[in-house]
């Protein structure tokens, strides 16, 4: 169910009244989760089971681990084993339950049939993993089996194949007859191997919880319902904004306060988003798709403005989701996070980063970069750590060498602009302007590989964009005047003019040109580029 | 990083509001002059675009092939009609698929009747019952209370995919037209996506005349497809990149073109059905009480009936030479029950016989003589006489 659709509008139409009807009881938490289950059901029923597990274990991997003391004590093991000699009931049953689970698991595994078999025995190690937990009632443990879980699953899903194709494209190559098996032959009773939307969201999200609870930052949360509506909140569970525990579960711990403010925030903020998916993104998506799809058919200026009609394109899709969950979101009355602010007028790579994407960027900085040591053990390091979390934050889009490549170029860009940050010509005589220029231009340059469908297919767009005919691109002139609007718009938003801009006539024709021009011109459209990922 | 903090107070016991980028942010008053203006744009564009754009037609006009789905400018051309107008609806045999518009069945009614434009060709190309309950129900009501003249074309129940029952999925004209969630029809596949849109446009007219202006002034596209299309060359040529949109707008329904080489006595299309080498057709003629299509028909008159509109159904004439002689019988059977019906509903009913083989160019479509041929034999008949004079 996409957000610019009209069963979403139904969707709303249904959730929203009953949600306010059931303020004053305790049922608008359990209609929230069945909101938004149902939202996530809609695109695929068998998948609900992947987040429900992936919450239900979380839950409980936190509520175990509250159990555990937070200094680690030396353990007598045998005792525990021959005894059942634990500091707490809990952990003892958890051991209990574990062991005999894991026995079950494996003995089901053996009789049952074929098809469960690596479903089965994944759970038995996980389960295994438990009962170790349980034993050492460490909590480090209950971490290590979260991270192995919700890791797991994304890996599974989403790099499984393309670590497969690649194995074995090099086993190949070394002549070594053995071959990886094919995801989709490990899924049980043979349903089909897809990847669930949004999945990297929602297990990053719930990571964030336990990872957050284990350092002490979080409390642990004891309403199920509250968790299992904080990993599937439906505004943002497809493509984020990826929230932390401590911003939004205490927003579930009671109705909101309903007020007028935000109703009309809410729908502004929808209206902007849908304006951006529909008459902009969708848009540039016709363009995009035609030179992508076929760059040897167009000349260098084509490819060149195709790339960032593509800058624009992700930077509509993606910002307009966003502003739509937040506005859906705002109107019940949850604030959710900024997750991208103007990141088009950075002047650097660093900055970029702090407004492209948000949710996203800190969470690979608190949960990648600063455990990895962040900038505090030298500038040698500080790259190394910069290197190795844009390499994974470039995986995360995707299982594909293209990303890999997108992931390392900004690596690379945003270690060169700190360099160059640090020399006083740099900060103190390079115009604004062209440090703007030059991000947006880096930046539009990285897009070619996660555009591309293949690393031969950008190697090719890099070839041509620089030694190809000089075509006319045929571009239209009204999707360049839209997109100069827009950039016209974001660079006043940030000058002295701006409050002109925030003056009501301006707001108020700025809203009726939006829903005329929907009205007159949007053209239906596709998912959300993010749902990919 | 140039963040605006929220202006609103922030609660102790919850987060802050986030900051809110771009400015584009109403309050309610100001939501509410937003949502005036553009209820009088949206209310009164439509309304004050049938005074600026010319919408010429004569009196054998009919909606030109191209603007078959401009459904809102089809309401608009039935708003247009006197109330002494008979109206003819039904698909392309009322419309005239090979034929001009001087040699249609509405052009020889009005010749015949010595009143000329006083039978008005109402027809769309591509119709089908399914789709002609639609026009008529939503569409439609600027004929309420009139003569109406149905034509109903046997041939969409001339098998189970002519009666959209097939299960496998069909695409059909005027889907937009048809039922979209009951009752079901087996072959139309469109996602809840599709069919909620065309619920909303039914009911929204500003979306209709959008749709007029697509199909008007953008040859059928929503203006950024028209923007990006291609040309239809080997490479991509984009003629419309650079060409301003509301140039485009003419403030002029487009006409027929004048000369149509696919209709008419000098199209190759023109000539007897026996001449372009099909032999006879086997029809598996679907049962009245199981055709979807027939009983779209029957709602169709039952709608009328309801709007006091002053019904007359032509049942035919389809191309019996066209039929495998073991057809014959079984569809006389379903004429037959066709006739029944309208009779114990009082429904006025003309089931003109066949015409000569070579006045058919299809199962279904007469040449420009056999639709000559066709008027006059209405003429003659006791039946359309009593209904045409009853005004």
């Amino acid at each position: 169910m996409l957000f610019h659709t009209w069963p979403f509008f139904c969707f709303l139409l249904l959730v929203l009244p009953v949600y306010f009807a059931l303020r004053k009881t305790r049922l608008w938490l359990p209609w929230l989760t069945l909101a938004s289950y149902f939202f996530y059901g809609w695109w695929n029923p068998y998948y609900l089971f992947l987040v429900a597990y992936s919450t239900l274990l979380d839950f409980c991997l936190v509520a175990l681990m509250d159990h555990c003391p937070r200094e680690g004590r030396a353990v007598n093991v045998l005792a525990r084993i021959t005894r059942l000699q634990f500091d707490e009931r809990v952990l003892k049953f958890a051991f209990l339950g574990a062991a005999a689970g894991t026995a079950g698991i494996l003995l089901a595994a053996f009789l049952g049939p074929k098809t469960l078999r690596p479903t089965l025995a994944a759970l038995a190690l996980l389960v295994c993993l438990m009962a170790l937990g349980a034993l050492f009632s460490s909590r480090r443990i209950w971490l290590l089996i979260s991270l192995v879980n919700n890791l797991a699953l994304l890996l599974f899903f989403k790099y499984a194949r393309f670590v497969a194709e690649n194995v074995n494209e090099l086993l190949n190559w070394c002549h070594v007859a053995f071959r990886l098996p094919d995801p989709s032959t490990l899924m049980p009773f043979g349903f089909e191997y897809l990847l669930p939307v949004g999945i990297s969201f929602f297990t990053f999200q719930s990571l964030s919880y336990t990872i957050d609870f284990y350092l002490g930052k979080v409390e642990r949360e004891r309403n199920f319902l509250r968790f299992a509506t904080f990993v599937c909140f439906f505004p943002q569970l497809m493509a984020g904004p990826i929230e932390r525990a401590r911003h939004l579960l205490p927003q579930f711990h009671r109705f909101p306060e309903i007020r007028l403010q935000n109703f009309t925030d809410g729908v502004s903020l929808f209206l902007v988003g849908l304006f951006k998916k529909l008459a902009l993104a969708n848009y540039l998506s016709y363009y995009v798709e035609r030179v992508y799809e076929n760059p040897k058919a167009y000349g260098a200026p084509a490819l060149f403005l195709g790339t960032v009609a593509f800058g624009w394109q992700i930077f509509f899709d993606f910002s307009g989701y966003t502003d739509m969950a937040r506005g859906v979101a705002k109107v019940m009355g949850f604030n959710l996070i900024l997750n991208f602010n103007n990141p088009y007028l950075s002047t650097g790579l660093g900055e970029f980063w702090t407004r492209w994407h948000i949710g996203l960027s800190s969470w690979f900085r608190d949960y990648v970069y600063i455990p990895l040591g962040g900038n505090r053990h030298g500038t040698a390091r500080m790259y190394f750590n910069l290197f190795v979390t844009f390499f994974i934050s470039g995986i995360w889009h995707g299982a594909n060498w293209t990303f890999v490549i997108w992931g390392t170029l900004h690596a690379l860009g945003v270690m060169i602009t700190r360099e160059l940050e640090r020399s006083d010509f740099y900060r103190t005589r390079v115009p604004r302007l062209a440090k703007q220029l030059a991000v947006f231009v880096f930046v539009t340059f990285t897009w070619i590989f996660f555009r591309a469908g293949s690393l031969s297919d950008a190697w090719l767009i890099v070839q041509r964009i620089f030694s190809a005919a000089w075509h006319d691109p045929r571009m239209p002139a009204l999707m360049l005047g839209l997109v100069a609007l827009v950039w016209l718009y974001q660079f006043l938003y940030e000058s002295r003019l701006r409050p002109l801009l925030a003056s009501a006539p301006v707001r108020i024709g700025v809203v009726v040109f939006m829903v005329l021009y929907l009205c007159l011109c949007a053209s239906g459209g596709g998912a959300f580029i993010y749902f990919q990922f | 990083m140039a963040e605006e903090r929220s202006r609103t107070s922030q609660k102790a016991a919850g987060p802050p509001d986030p900051p809110f980028v771009n400015e584009v942010r109403l309050s309610a008053r100001q939501w509410l002059a937003a949502a005036g203006i553009l209820a009088v744009c949206l209310a009164l564009t439509p309304t004050l675009w049938k005074r600026g754009e010319r919408f010429e037609t004569g009196d054998d006009y009919r909606i030109p092939y191209a603007l078959s789905k401009d459904y809102w400018l089809y309401e608009w051309r039935l708003e247009r009609l006197a109330p002494t107008n008979t109206v003819l609806v039904g698909d392309s045999v009322v419309w005239g698929e090979y034929v001009l518009p001087t040699g249609t069945l509405s052009h020889f009614l009005n010749a015949q009747s010595g009143h000329p434009g006083a039978f008005v060709n109402a027809g769309v190309n591509g119709l089908f019952p399914l789709a002609l309950e639609g026009l008529m129900r939503w569409y439609g009501d600027p004929v309420r209370h009139g003569k109406v003249l149905v034509h109903c074309n046997l041939l969409w129940m001339s098998s189970p995919k002519a009666d959209l029952q097939t299960d496998k999925e069909e695409r059909f004209n005027h889907a937009d037209l048809v039922p979209q969630f009951s009752p079901r029809i087996p072959c139309y596949k469109a996602n809840l996506e599709h069919r909620l849109a065309v619920l909303v446009e039914r009911h929204f007219t500003f979306s209709q005349w959008a749709t007029h202006l697509q199909n008007a002034c953008f040859e059928q596209k929503d203006i950024p497809h028209w923007t990006l299309d291609d040309g239809g060359g080997d490479s991509p040529q984009y003629p419309n990149a650079y060409k301003n949109p509301l140039a485009q707008i003419t403030l002029t329904v487009p006409s027929e073109p004048a000369v149509d080489p696919e209709r008419g006595p000098k199209s190759p299309r023109h000539k007897p059905w026996s001449t372009t080498g099909k032999g006879t057709t086997h029809f598996e003629w679907v049962e009245l009480n199981r055709s979807l299509q027939w009983s779209a028909f029957q709602r169709v008159v039952e709608l009328l009936q309801s709007r006091g509109n002053d019904v007359l159904v032509v049942v035919g004439p389809f191309n019996e030479h066209i039929m495998a002689d073991e057809n014959r019988t079984v569809f006389r059977q379903l004429r037959d029950g066709v006739c029944a019906w309208l009779e114990s509903h009082h429904v006025a009913f003309v089931a003109p016989e066949t015409l000569p083989s070579q006045l058919y160019a299809d199962a279904s479509h007469p040449v420009t003589e056999g639709y000559e041929l066709l008027a006059r034999r209405l003429h003659e008949d006791a039946a359309f006489r009593k209904w045409n004079n009853g005004r």
